[in-house]
């Protein structure tokens, strides 16, 4: 197949479309829109049998996705920054419904100030929706992580929706080449879906979605955590067989790069994994032992496996694009609760904020900066606010 | 405005702004006043301008490998409509040499074509041969400091709580509301309207459809604030006695 240059929207629908996706809601929002204009697209060019649903917001959106997800259905939507707010109600009633719908979230900065550009402070909030999510680093991966989204989400040891990040313009409007898979290929990775749980089906009368008194609560909600811990399993087995029928490795729930005798580990989500895999190769060849955890997979959290990593380093830094006010990036929240107990410095670049860029030299400054405490022993500053005016670096 | 593209035959890891760029393409010729256009342009890089001036009479203050080409005129010829965006990938074939003219018809023909229609695309797929045919590569001296306008860059302390807007002075001039007293936006206009005060009925369409306010109520006939329009039209449109015609 020859590599087409599209953008990270256009990648996401055609995953969609790949997917052989019968039910899209969706409502614009900036940078979204031009996934769902894309697949309206497909849908009337009738590249795509899809019943397409035009919805007055995000929250019609998601509810949409749930009722025709309930009916035993493959569904899709896609949104950004304020829309995936009016979606919070309905979140979690997909994942405790454990209904598969897939969601692209292209990572936006929230309100206010107003701003279009990345952030990843749209998605944090939704880290306890019973989501699963995956954030990308460029357009191929966006479009293997639909198809792969739907095969974790509807695996029956899962049984929960996923979304999958793509980082604002970087990825959403930027245009990279993409091998566009084709539809006998997807058909074999992705076969017909099959609902890992019961459907509305009028011949088969039942009630989804029902009243659940006290006495049900406690057993419905361990469910629904056990299937969040096997999920790393399954995406691992996905990831496997991706991989060996495309080609295409990215990485299970992470993608460590030139860790193993690293003296400097960071840790990233996102387009700035893909800045930081480039300052790695510079720094190695000036013979500086730095290496790099690209963190895919948020929910579940990869605990088990960073604390590996940071066991045998001996400095780690998390570099996170959004920030949990008066305590620190998330992303560093959940890492020291990983690296509990364990004595190796640890430290917090909060950076790229509202598209704030994040340059090699960003990066550079936050490796030299973990070399120095791997060497000392000491944490200068535990977090650092890249480049803001007026703070101390 | 920037925009940035990197082309590679490896795996493009970077995902950061260009600082340090090969070539330079300018679409707006009024830039060159106001902003270096030229900043961190890489040693033999190459600038590229919509303008009609010949390259030698472009004066971005070094000496550089300079094009032009007056990709609004061909625009307009070509699609009716100053977007430049097709005119200019032909100057950029002529100028680099990077990529073939023809790769950039079959380009647009693919883009344009499949998602707007084949004549779209045959049309800005002309755009780009005929800026392509016209397109002048020469040598610009520079003669000039360039001054790059001021931004206003506050820091933690400075900024107004909760990012209020307030009218102040900066080191850049002035911000927040009022402060396009000081920025005049007028440049950014390539038609302008030919008011005929003799056609003119005073009906007030104008007055009430201008999206900028820019037209005024004096006495017994209108006035245009050149300072501010922006060329859009909308009057000429909207008149109902041919009074205002948009001309270049």
């Amino acid at each position: 197949m020859v590599k087409k240059m599209v953008t990270g929207n256009y990648a996401a629908a055609y995953g969609a479309m790949r997917s052989r996706v019968k039910v899209v809601a969706a409502y614009p929002i900036t940078p979204q829109t031009f996934i769902v204009e894309h697949l309206s697209e497909f849908v009337n060019n009738g590249e795509l049998e899809c019943e397409y649903v035009e919805v007055e917001s995000e929250h019609t959106a998601m509810s949409t996705c749930v009722s025709a997800s309930a009916t035993g259905v493959r569904t899709f939507t896609a949104t950004s920054s304020q829309g995936l707010a009016l979606m919070h109600e309905i979140l979690p009633i997909a994942s405790g419904m454990r209904l598969p719908v897939v969601m692209a979230v292209v990572n936006r900065a929230i309100a206010a100030p107003i701003n279009i550009w990345v952030e990843h402070n749209d998605i944090m909030p939704e880290r306890d929706s019973g989501w699963i999510q995956v954030f990308c680093d460029n357009n191929q991966e966006v479009q293997d992580m639909v198809l792969q989204a739907f095969k974790i989400a509807e695996d029956k040891r899962v049984a929960l929706p996923m979304s999958v990040g793509l980082d604002a313009f970087i990825l959403s409007h930027t245009v990279e080449p993409v091998d566009l898979m084709d539809q006998g290929l997807a058909d074999k990775f992705l076969p017909k879906y099959v609902p890992p749980g019961p459907i509305i089906d009028p011949d088969d009368v039942m009630d989804v979605g029902v009243f659940t008194p006290p006495e049900y609560m406690m057993e419905a909600r361990f469910n629904m955590d056990k299937a969040m811990r096997e999920a790393p399993k399954v995406i691992e087995e996905v990831n496997a067989a991706f991989a060996k029928q495309f080609g295409r490795n990215h990485g299970g729930m992470i993608d460590p790069y030139m860790v193993d005798d690293a003296d400097a580990v960071l840790i990233t989500l996102g387009t700035a994994s893909s800045t930081a895999h480039e300052v790695v190769d510079d720094m190695r060849a000036e013979g500086k032992k730095v290496g790099l955890v690209k963190l895919r997979f948020w929910r579940p959290y990869p605990s088990a496996q960073l604390r590996k990593i940071a066991e045998k380093s001996k400095a780690v830094g998390v570099f996170d694009r959004a920030v949990s006010y008066g305590v620190s990036g998330p992303s560093f929240i959940e890492f020291k609760s990983a690296a509990y107990g364990l004595n190796v410095p640890a430290m917090n670049f909060i950076g790229g904020l509202g598209g704030r860029d994040v340059s090699l030299a960003d990066v550079r400054f936050m490796y030299d900066r973990l070399l120095e405490a791997g060497k000392t022993g000491k944490v200068k500053r535990e977090i650092t606010w890249m480049g803001t005016r007026g703070v101390e670096q | 405005m920037l925009a940035f593209t990197r082309i590679d035959t490896k795996r493009i890891y970077r995902k950061t702004q260009v600082y340090e760029p090969d070539i330079v393409v300018i679409l707006d010729e009024g830039l060159v006043e106001t902003v270096n256009v030229v900043e961190g342009l890489k040693k033999g890089g190459i600038v590229i301008v919509n303008s009609a001036k010949k390259p030698e009479d472009i004066d971005v203050g070094i000496d550089v490998k300079l094009a032009t080409v007056d990709a609004t005129t061909v625009a307009l010829e070509v699609l009716k409509q100053p977007a430049t965006n097709s005119a200019i990938l032909g100057a950029f074939a002529k100028a680099t040499g990077l990529v073939k003219i023809e790769s950039i018809e079959k380009g647009i023909m693919q883009i344009f074509g499949d998602r707007l229609g084949p004549k779209v695309g045959e049309l800005n797929g002309k755009a780009a041969r005929v800026a392509y045919d016209r397109t002048i590569v020469g040598q610009s001296r520079g003669h000039r400091q360039l001054k790059t306008a001021k931004k206003w860059l506050p820091d933690v302390n400075e900024l107004p709580l909760g990012v209020a807007a307030v009218p102040m002075k900066t080191e850049a001039g002035m911000v927040g509301p009022g402060s396009f007293l000081e920025s005049k936006t007028g440049s950014w206009r390539v038609f302008r309207p030919d008011y005929s005060k003799d056609k003119c009925t005073m009906c007030n369409f104008c007055w009430f459809y201008c999206p900028e306010g820019c037209i005024y109520r004096k006495g017994e006939e209108m006035e245009f604030d050149m300072d501010y329009c922006k060329g859009c039209g909308i009057c000429a449109n909207e008149c109902p006695s041919e009074a205002i015609k948009m001309v270049r």
